[in-house]
């Protein structure tokens, strides 16, 4: 990393405003990556990469354009602000076009290097784990790596938020398998600052994961069409929220295709659900690619909206409160136990991932549920054949009835067991 | 760029230098919220010895570069031997020269395309006065690779695809939002696209129509149904739900193509295929004449008439397999490493019209446009619909609600008892498998029994 990012950034900057732009933005970077594979059970690659970028934005007359290069030499960065400065001549005016100003602040937390033979063991715990609990398990790809990066975001209106985030990863993708038989591909993983802590296989519900697909390679399904409820597991409840958020962010508020846009303050989940932000997650820096800080936030309080998320951009064209955001985000936990979730339905299925298209504005939606399993009477069941739920996004905010006192931490996302009524299954 | 730098003393070890540039604009309804240029470069070199891979890439392209990643990848397969021995493997050593430029047209400037996008934009407002937001996104990406390896090859290759979206947005009955896309992609840059407001007129047109039978469209019947395949979705289900499961990878890593070579497993009308670079003379969407372990690129026939025949390899998954490399080993960037990915997969024709086939449906639905889609080794497959009809006494009733079809191909592809004579081929997407990938889509239309969702 011989990278001076801070000379870099500082020598872009002042470039872009001697090109004549007004207002501008620099964003540099250097990273580098260790991970090491897994492929069909073996360990396979050990895969080393650097990088750098310089990321340049710059308004002039209310005209923006942006680019991105990594080649840093002096020529090149002449080259990148010139035709920067052509391109964003001809780009409509705009007064939403603008820079953060004044927002500071350092942000730095995990290892900076990495210790390869602790991987090396993660990996070979998990090999070993599989080879001895799960053998059916084939593990088609996975492993652990490491991750550095250190940044620094300029503005011409005077911000200066800078980086140093360290991070490992584990995971695990692969199938079981018995004879001429076999599971649909299963997989989970996360990130975390601390590698060390307990057996590779409870990290991240890794050692799970593996048992329940062995169970999934018998499967049954049901029989006809019917309401019931399901429990989303972890794995399944990003899918649902990644849609809200989808619908409180520039693109459906500039277009005016949110269904939230009057929402705030108003009921629009269960008062079960909390919805908050963990922007300080391993791997985490807490500040936006916009150049803001992102402080704390509480986005869906006891089931109320606290506010839509719009960027700067977003914000300034549509006249909405400028709330920063990044990822990390966490539901908080119930008082209830997964098993009380689960003795509460009669029918319906424990669902570990949702398969299906991106559901639009209105939160239509079908899909297919995979690696789940059946309930009935109360009790957990065999695996599921793929099965096909129908129902509506918002709804199912609206329709959450229990949120269970366990809680799967993948790092950036720390979510709970959720149960929902009335989705259609065929 | 560099000289390439190929380690030697090992098994096997390739070299690349990769350069990507990309462009981005996007406009809603007038606003232009991306207008944006980026370009990336460096070096890679991987290595396989004694059974284990190294990698290491830099993003520079100098001498200095590629002797820094030849050296670290080199490290990085010996570091792994402390997993302890692996089985030999004999690579495959057929080697290809050669190199395959782009001839393309000049790139649209800046000025051509904000006034395009203004154009477009004055267009919607005027002729749909109707919809609540219209969206475009312009999107071109130029890849150029060079390659080496240990056993003598030595490419160049350039990839180049250009696709432009169209977004426009509605409300139904009920003043809930509703939303159609469209693309229109192709090899080379937006140049080389016809873009003019003159030549999109129809197809906006068109797809407002679409939007105006969404608003009132109506729940699918849930449950096992015969439906119309348009040949965009054709192209999908072709590269998802069986194209992937005939990656040579996931045959290793337990896929049920495995076993079922030589098998029927679809109605003999099907012949599915991964195209290296032409079909009918003519050069395709994605064209790999050489692959980036510098294999050359040969085409797959993955079904034939029913019957499974081949899979899609690299080196290491040929020899494992003990099949020929097929010249499917790609990489994104160059921080990746090549894995093994398909090119231009498709459905080929057939001598029905579609028509036709439409006419001779009394109860069942006309599935036009998809959102995404996804599969699994097991060939079982879900995607989502956008776009679709119901067919009642064999014409096209209600647009209906967006839904799911999902099944498994093996099964699906075994009721097609009819397959048009039209041929559809894009490139808009971009496949996932640890890396994305630019691959393009082809089939006809197809008529078969799937589960589709709904009440």
């Amino acid at each position: 990393m011989a990278v001076d990012l801070e000379r870099l950034a500082e020598d872009a900057l002042a470039a872009l405003k001697a090109a004549g732009f007004e207002h501008a933005q620099v964003s540099a970077s250097v990273s580098e990556l260790d991970e090491l594979n897994i492929n069909h059970n073996e360990p396979s690659l050990l895969r080393s990469t650097e990088d750098h970028s310089l990321s340049l934005m710059g308004i002039i007359d209310g005209r923006k354009a942006s680019t991105a290069l990594t080649d840093l030499s002096e020529d090149a960065i002449a080259q990148g602000v010139a035709s920067l400065l052509d391109r964003a001549r001809l780009a409509p005016q705009d007064d939403a076009n603008a820079v953060s100003e004044n927002q500071q602040g350092h942000f730095e937390q995990g290892p900076a290097t990495p210790d390869g033979d602790l991987m090396a063991a993660r990996v070979s715990e998990l090999l070993e784990f599989r080879k001895r609990e799960t053998p059916k398990m084939q593990i088609e790809e996975g492993g652990a790596s490491h991750r550095f990066s250190k940044g620094i975001l300029l503005t011409t209106g005077g911000t200066r938020l800078t980086r140093a985030i360290g991070c490992y990863s584990l995971s695990v993708m692969g199938t079981a398998i018995d004879g001429d038989r076999s599971s649909s591909f299963n997989y989970t993983g996360g990130i975390t600052n601390d590698l060390s802590q307990g057996h590779a296989s409870t990290l991240f519900g890794i050692g799970d994961m593996l048992r329940e697909t062995e169970r999934q390679i018998e499967t049954s399904s049901f029989d006809g069409n019917f309401k019931g409820d399901i429990i989303l597991a972890p794995t399944a409840v990003g899918d649902l929220l990644g849609w809200l958020m989808g619908q409180l962010q520039d693109m459906a508020l500039i277009s005016d295709n949110s269904i939230y846009r009057d929402k705030v303050g108003e009921m629009i989940a269960s008062q079960l659900l909390k919805l908050k932000s963990r922007f300080d997650a391993p791997g985490h820096a807490a500040y936006t690619a916009d150049g803001f800080v992102t402080p704390p936030l509480t986005l869906v309080d006891r089931g109320r909206l606290t506010c839509l998320i719009p960027g700067l951009y977003g914000s300034r064209k549509t006249g909405i409160e400028h709330r920063p955001t990044t990822s990390g985000w966490v539901v908080e936990p119930g008082k209830t136990p997964k098993s009380e979730l689960i003795a509460g339905i009669d029918k319906g299925a424990m669902v570990n991932r949702l398969s299906m298209g991106s559901p639009g504005a209105n939160g239509d939606f079908s899909g297919v549920i995979k690696n789940s399993f059946k309930i009935e009477g109360g009790s957990l069941g065999a695996a599921l054949t793929e099965t096909m739920i129908a129902g509506n996004m918002a709804d199912m905010l609206m329709d959450i009835v229990a949120v269970s006192s366990e809680h799967l931490d993948l790092g950036g996302e720390n979510f709970p067991w959720i149960r929902i009524n009335n989705l259609s299954f065929s | 760029m560099g000289n390439m730098n190929v380690p030697a003393g090992v098994d096997y070890s390739e070299a690349r230098q990769h350069e990507l540039r990309k462009t981005r604009v996007v406009m809603v309804d007038g606003n232009l919220t991306a207008n944006t240029e980026t370009s990336e470069g460096g070096s890679s070199a991987r290595v396989f010895n004694r059974g284990y891979w190294g990698f290491a890439s830099v993003p520079d392209m100098d001498d200095a570069a590629a002797a820094r990643v030849a050296k670290k990848a080199a490290e990085n397969a010996q570091t792994m031997c402390r997993f302890g021995d692996q089985p030999r493997i004999e690579m495959p050593t057929e080697f290809h020269v050669g190199e395959y430029g782009y001839n393309g047209r000049p790139p649209m400037s800046q000025k051509e395309t904000m006034d395009l996008l203004a154009e477009l934009n004055g267009y919607c407002k005027k002729e749909f006065p109707q919809l609540k937001s219209a969206s475009f996104i312009l999107a071109q990406e130029n890849h150029e690779k060079r390659i080496a390896n240990s056993f003598g090859s030595q490419g160049l290759s350039t990839i180049n695809r250009a696709a432009f979206y169209i977004l426009f947005s509605a409300e139904d009955k009920n003043g809930r939002p509703v939303e159609l896309m469209e693309a229109v992609s192709g090899r080379g840059n937006l140049a080389d696209l016809d873009l003019s407001v003159e030549s999109l007129a129809p197809r906006l047109q068109e797809l407002h129509q679409h939007l105006q039978a969404k608003r009132v469209a109506v729940p699918a019947k849930g449950g096992k149904k015969t439906v119309i395949i348009a040949p965009p979705l054709a192209g999908m289900l072709a590269h998802e739900a069986m194209g992937h499961p005939c990656e040579a990878d996931l045959v290793l890593g337990g896929a049920v193509t495995g076993k079922l070579v030589g098998q029927p497993i679809a109605s003999e009308l099907v012949t599915m295929v991964d195209l290296a670079h032409s079909y009918n003379g003519e050069e395709l969407m994605i064209p790999v004449y050489v692959d980036d372990e510098g294999t050359v690129a040969k085409d797959v026939t993955l079904i034939e008439k029913g019957i499974l025949k081949q899979f899609m390899s690299s080196r290491e998954t040929a020899a494992k397999l003990g099949i020929e490399p097929t010249g499917n080993a790609r990489a994104y960037t160059f921080n990746d490493e090549p894995l093994v990915r398909m090119r231009n997969t498709a459905i080929l024709p057939g001598t029905s019209k579609l028509e036709d086939m439409i006419a001779d449906v009394e109860d069942g639905y006309y599935l036009l446009r998809t959102g995404n889609g996804q599969a699994d080794s097991t060939t079982e497959f879900m995607f989502g619909i956008d776009l679709a009809y119901e067919i009642k006494n064999g014409k096209l009733g209600s647009a209906i609600t967006d839904t799911t079809v999902s099944g498994t191909a093996i099964n699906m592809l075994k009721t097609v008892d009819a397959v048009s004579d039209d041929m559809y081929w894009e490139c808009n997407g971009y496949c996932g498998k640890k890396q994305p990938m630019v691959v393009s889509l082809g089939g006809p239309a197809l008529r078969a029994q799937v589960h589709i969702g709904g009440e």
